[in-house]
């Protein structure tokens, strides 16, 4: 191994080796390997159905993998459960919000900190700073079934950040946010990038990932077909071809 | 605000519940309020684990009916003091619902209802129908009878009064309820909510549902357990249909739900509510009409769904919020006022 694969080695945070996942007759995810890097703002892009959120959901725990393995800071994630997962530093939000009913938003937000303390005390002062750093103090004591919802994903991301994660796995944050809200939670990521955490974010809107993503992976069918710098990425004709069809790329060509 | 709600409407009516004997003399009228309270009490203790993990258990008269056999059992066989029963049966209790929820909290919704009830009736069959394991005697249907000492024995539970009954019962639900308000604010209060909330949202944040599940569930069957010795040395007596089948555990659930789930006032609410209406059914027309008393029960949850789904214990709720935010208004009028006449 050489010097610079070395160096490489030690920044990695995650690397996926080969997994895959059939349901039925669906290859949904077929020997898919990428990797993360230590404080990277990773996009996993792909037209629907391309198996984005069951790469996603392995990630997690959610599913098992038929093949290959996770390695979370070298460390393998096989037959781990989602709690377990999350307790190692690994956090996610879904694609749809459900608050905990009948619990405010910092006791919301306390389910999440709890992962780090049995005392109620430290995990309300704990969840109170995630609070203040979503910039919600003001609704601290509103019912979160109360809440709008593009205040519930802030509230899922809060959830997430109070378990003191080092890789996030965000799913879809700005489905269904106006403008003014998608950028809104664009600069919640990226202030969320600046305590130190790696993040991998799967998105469909092009222009939230394109602005936030350090580098991209593209996935269709299943299959990675491209990697590498957004502006790069998006270029690709196998990509183009996955999102807009052939006929868009022999016009293009 | 929670809280506030059950200290202003706990306070007054635990002072209340303490002064009872005082005034009350006649013996039926003070067991039938210790009945509430004992109702109140294993409805509370069912509320532990189902009214915060949302799961609706029919089986938890189970946990009644052998906590109730052991402590009756070491009394008349080895001469153990039933206090010292009480807490083996409902130990004995606990750890009999640790394969049981292993086995049941993975199903959700009706699939565990239905587990939970075919475990409680396949216990209590059994029981009905076995006079002695292993040199035990169980004495089938006819169940077992505690052989009185004669007068009041502290040591045997044994009283001649109704008085120190009611009394420990108040003890107990006091204590369940102190036990209810300790877990809402601890970890596992927090976790068995969001279990509740959305289960795959908790498993993400480091929640290991069926953990937090079975730790609720044995510490709800140990203070189960502690009710069915109590009811049985109430009576002096014990057997399978009457301690531990399903009526109970429906009497236990409706209650609740009645009431409040998830809340530490809710479940005394409903059997305050329910029990006494049962109670004067039977008495009163319950000779001719057997059974009213659960048609009743039954118009009473169907109304609380329809209009109060989470528990009457809601619009208590709304009313003394209402109340505190007017005074709160007329204090800062009040205020205002004042200040403007020191300005003037």
């Amino acid at each position: 191994m050489s010097a610079i694969e070395k160096i490489s080695e030690v920044k990695k945070i995650l690397d996926v080796k080969g997994i895959s996942k059939r349901f039925g007759g669906v290859q949904a995810v077929s020997t898919l390997s990428f990797h993360l890097n230590q404080g990277e703002i990773l996009g996993l892009l792909g037209p629907n159905g391309a198996g984005k959120t069951t790469a996603f959901n392995m990630i997690a725990g959610a599913l098992r993998s038929d093949t290959g393995e996770i390695l979370f800071e070298g460390r393998s994630l096989a037959n781990l459960k989602p709690w377990d997962i999350c307790r190692l530093g690994i956090a996610r939000t879904f694609q749809l919000s459900k608050p905990f009913g009948g619990l405010t938003v910092l006791e919301n937000v306390m389910v999440g900190s709890f992962v780090r303390t049995a005392a109620e005390k430290e995990a309300r002062a704990e969840a109170q700073k995630v609070v203040d750093f979503l910039e919600m103090g003001g609704k601290a004591h509103t019912d979160a079934d109360d809440l709008t919802a593009f205040d519930r994903r802030k509230l899922e991301l809060g959830r997430a950040l109070a378990t003191k994660p080092r890789l996030l796995l965000m799913d879809e944050v700005v489905a269904g946010a106006t403008p003014n809200e998608a950028g809104e939670m664009v600069h919640l990521v990226r202030k969320v990038r600046d305590l130190g955490i790696t993040i991998l974010i799967v998105e469909h809107v092009m222009k939230v990932i394109m602005g936030l993503s350090d580098r991209v992976i593209v996935l269709d069918y299943g299959k990675l077909i491209a990697d590498g710098p957004p502006k790069e990425v998006v270029r690709q004709p196998d990509v183009l071809k996955a999102y807009f069809g052939e006929r868009y790329v022999d016009a293009r060509a | 605000m929670r809280h506030t709600l059950t200290l202003l409407l706990g306070g007054p009516l635990l002072v209340l519940a303490l002064a009872i004997p005082l005034f009350v003399t006649d013996s039926y009228i003070l067991h039938s309020i210790a009945m509430v309270l004992f109702f109140a009490y294993m409805a509370s203790s069912w509320n532990f684990v189902c009214g915060y993990v949302g799961q609706l258990s029919l089986g938890h008269s189970a946990f009644a009916g052998v906590a109730g056999y052991v402590t009756v059992l070491l009394f008349t066989q080895l001469g153990v003091t039933p206090w010292l029963g009480m807490l083996a049966g409902g130990a004995f209790a606990a750890l009999l619902s640790v394969p049981v929820g292993y086995a049941t909290f993975r199903l959700k919704g009706p699939y565990f209802t239905l587990t939970t009830i075919a475990f409680a009736e396949i216990l209590r069959i059994w029981l009905e129908n076995t006079d002695d394991f292993l040199g035990i005697p169980l004495k089938g249907a006819q169940g077992l009878t505690v052989p009185p000492v004669g007068g009041s024995s502290f040591l045997a539970f044994q009283f001649d009064g109704k008085v120190p009954y009611y009394y420990i019962i108040l003890a107990m639900l006091v204590g369940v309820m102190a036990a209810t308000a300790l877990m809402e604010r601890s970890r596992l209060g927090f976790y068995l909510k969001a279990i509740r909330g959305d289960r795959d949202g908790a498993e993400a944040l480091g929640v290991d549902p069926t953990r937090y599940s079975l730790t609720a569930l044995a510490i709800s069957a140990f203070l189960t357990g502690l009710g069915g010795a109590y009811y049985a040395q109430l009576f002096r007596y014990i057997n399978p249909e009457r301690n531990m089948g399903i009526d109970l555990s429906i009497d236990m659930a409706i209650m609740t739900i009645v009431g409040g789930q998830g809340t530490i006032l809710g479940p005394t609410l409903g059997a305050l509510l329910l029990h006494p209406i049962g109670e004067m059914v039977r008495a009163t027309i319950g000779g001719s009409f057997l059974g009213l008393h659960l048609i009743l029960y039954g118009l009473m949850l169907i109304l609380a769904v329809i209009y109060f789904p989470k528990g009457i214990i809601v619009p208590l709720q709304r009313l003394l919020d209402g109340r505190a935010r007017k005074s709160a208004s007329r204090k800062a009028a009040a205020k205002t006022d004042a200040l403007e006449g020191k300005g003037q």
